[in-house]
């Protein structure tokens, strides 16, 4: 049962680019047989043995799955934050497993948004500092980067609080200003990890709520999580187990 | 409807890639200028932050600088000190002596001790035939203790001096009275002209006119005071203002005819020193039997104060040498706890450092940011170094009592150095940081 429900599966006698050209050309996210292996001393551990999926455009997917079943590895590819040891991953019509560092860094700014579970924002800055961070690494100016900034805040209904540094924020005040630091460059993925794990019931509510409502507006969400509850917002949900794809299931 | 929906509308649901790419393309430039100013500001803020790290940070650089500004300073002040004492006659005098002034072995002293004295026909010999000669005089000096009523002053040096013209080219001013004339010198007056140490520890600092007609009793015979000099300062913290002018007929009668003298020479312009000087050379070799071709010893050394600096410059610049040597090690000690802040720096904020790169920051921007940082301090912990440097400088100076030389280079010297220290010891933290795998770094915490 495990591959049966795969958006488009792959053929392992087939070039990958073949498929990709041919069939995916709407798919925002093209994974190929991708692998994961970590060197541990002598040993070989592998987080994924050969995982293959697609996400167009515009859609809510969760990705769910115990700890140490491969979801945090999968994430940090789609995120570009690591490449894989092997298969292909097209983000947005770009082969990102063949990058450098730099390239890599690239495409993070521009094309991924992340939303991480314990905020990360940068203790020291503003709001609206943490919210400019990637257009100053895009290279946006300085008055279009205020504006940008300011505006993504507005979205977030943090208008009122973008000179507030993060100690002075809820925990859902943060996570807000984390989500506008994500939007502002206008990505062409939402990534989050764990997004309500460092918050309460209502508050995860909330941010949840958010996420609906920016799906609403257009963008492609992605939600790493290992709550059910959680993964049952998105219109559809890939789990991993043992580094591979279990059950890929359309749920709304 | 949130505002998120109304910035989007432009450009349909998302962004596609095909907008991205120009706009890119277009702010290349601006890219690092932004970057590089956000690598400023967070290099301020972050020391800002960590108050007593960067005050460490500084003190290790403002000492080094410090260490070397002060050395710089005093070595050049020392130095133009020395010049302008040993050209205080100018580059248009030489002398004739027995020996040099600087003698640097036994032997050279025995084999110069053997040489005739220079007396005082040898001076009029010359005075007569050499004629690109200007001005001449001789000098002969001997310390003495100098006493007034109870007051008593040792290691006074007495010079013995005729001509008059002798206070021209030993460039002397008066402060109050007068030089005595040539006739006054040729007979054998029991008169003086002092420096100002001897008012200041004979006379109680009276004002200088107040001492004029006095008397200083030199080897047990009064001498009347008929002139007072203006200071000279100090050389080496040895006073230029304990001395007494006498006439040298009077020298000659009351300290012996016996010691060598010094004759001077001087030239109307330093185009002519070189000629005046072959003059001097030819007379003296005759007066000494030497033809023309034979190389033993002159008997005699003729010397301009030239000669005198060289030899300064020869004696004393192993010792700066290792004097800068030591500077520059306080320097180094400073590069290493720049060094040393930066890595526990990096370590600390390796956690931002995954931040930012996950957000986009590439290798060369967290360079940047810690290299900036590194620099920053560096360079304002030279600035305030090269200023304590020169406080320590003029200290010191206004102990052992010589002006200091403060010069533009010495700045630049000291900003320059901390900022290369800053790079230097900067780029291996930064490379570290720069070097980061983003998963690794945004795990730590």
């Amino acid at each position: 049962m495990s591959d049966v429900t795969l958006a488009s599966p792959p053929s392992p006698t087939v070039l990958p680019e073949q498929p990709l050209r041919a069939h995916d050309a709407n798919s925002l996210i093209s994974m190929r047989d991708i692998w994961k292996t970590y060197e541990m001393g002598s040993e070989q551990v592998h987080a994924l043995h050969g995982v293959s999926f697609d996400i167009p455009k515009g859609e809510y997917i969760a990705i769910i799955g115990p700890s140490g079943s491969g979801k945090s590895t999968l994430m940090n590819l789609i995120g570009c934050l690591d490449t894989p040891s092997k298969g292909e991953y097209w983000l947005n019509a770009k082969n990102v497993s063949e990058m450098d560092d730099d390239e890599l860094a690239r495409i993070r700014n521009q094309e991924v948004g992340f939303v991480f579970q314990t905020f990360n924002l940068l203790a020291r800055a503003t709001a609206l500092h943490n919210v400019e961070l990637p257009l100053i690494y895009g290279g946006i100016g300085s008055s279009q980067r205020h504006e940008m900034a300011t505006e993504a805040l507005r979205a977030v209904d943090l208008a009122d609080r973008i000179t507030h540094r993060p100690n002075e924020l809820s925990g859902g005040q943060r996570q807000r200003v984390a989500i506008a630091r994500a939007l502002v460059n206008h990505p062409s993925i939402l990534l989050a990890d764990e997004p309500t794990g460092a918050l309460d019931t209502h508050t995860s509510k909330e941010i949840m709520d958010l996420f609906e409502r920016l799906h609403g507006e257009g963008n492609t969400i992605i939600v790493v999580t290992h709550e059910h509850d959680i993964a049952a917002r998105a219109h559809r949900v890939i789990s991993i187990r043992d580094g591979l794809i279990e059950k890929d299931e359309k749920i709304r | 409807m949130s505002l998120l929906t109304e910035t989007r509308a432009g450009t349909g649901n998302l962004p596609p890639a095909t907008h991205l790419a120009p706009r890119l393309r277009g702010v290349f430039k601006l890219l690092r200028v932004a970057a590089v100013w956000e690598a400023f500001l967070v290099a301020l803020s972050s020391l800002r932050a960590n108050k007593l790290r960067t005050a460490l940070t500084l003190m290790g650089i403002v000492v080094g600088v410090a260490a070397v500004i002060a050395v710089v300073t005093i070595i050049k002040g020392l130095d133009q000190t020395v010049a302008a004492t040993f050209s205080s006659q100018g580059s248009t005098v030489f002398t004739i002596s027995k020996r040099p002034r600087v003698i640097t072995s036994r032997e050279d002293f025995i084999k110069f001790n053997k040489r005739k004295d220079v007396t005082i026909d040898d001076a009029e010999a010359i005075f007569r035939v050499c004629s690109s000669c200007w001005q001449s005089g001789v000098a002969a000096n001997t310390p003495e203790t100098v006493k007034h009523k109870d007051q008593k002053s040792e290691n006074v040096n007495v010079r013995g001096i005729a001509p008059s013209a002798m206070f021209d080219i030993d460039a002397v001013n008066i402060d109050a009275g007068r030089f005595w004339t040539d006739n006054e010198g040729a007979t054998a007056h029991e008169i003086c002209v002092v420096g100002a140490d001897i008012i200041q520890n004979l006379f109680g600092g009276i004002a200088p006119d107040r001492a004029l007609g006095q008397n200083v009793s030199i080897a047990g015979r009064p001498y009347e005071i008929v002139g007072v000099l203006q200071p000279q300062g100090k050389i080496f913290g040895a006073s230029r203002d304990n001395l007494i002018y006498i006439p040298y007929s009077t020298y000659q009668k009351n300290f012996g005819a016996h010691s060598s003298l010094t004759i001077f020479v001087k030239t109307p312009s330093a185009d002519q020193l070189e000629e005046a000087q072959d003059q001097a050379r030819t007379i003296m070799r005759n007066r000494r039997g030497k033809t023309f071709g034979d190389d033993s010893d002159e008997g005699f050394t003729l010397e301009t104060s030239d000669v005198f600096i060289d030899l300064y410059g020869k004696a004393t610049s192993n010792i700066y040498i290792v004097t800068y040597l030591v500077a520059g090690v306080s320097l180094f000690v400073g590069g290493i706890v720049v060094m040393n802040i930066m890595l526990v720096s990096v370590t600390e904020r390796t956690k931002e450092i995954g931040i930012r790169k996950a957000i986009g920051a590439r290798r060369k921007d967290i360079l940047t940011q810690f290299l900036i940082e590194a620099i920053t301090v560096a360079a304002v912990g030279g600035a305030i170094g090269v200023l304590t440097g020169f406080g320590l400088a003029y200290v010191i100076s206004f102990l052992i009592g010589f002006p200091v030389l403060v010069s533009a280079a010495s700045v630049i010297l000291g900003v320059g150095m901390s900022s290369v220290v800053g790079v230097v010891s900067g780029l291996w933290p930064a490379w570290r940081a720069a070097r980061m795998h983003p998963i690794e770094a945004l795990r730590s915490e």
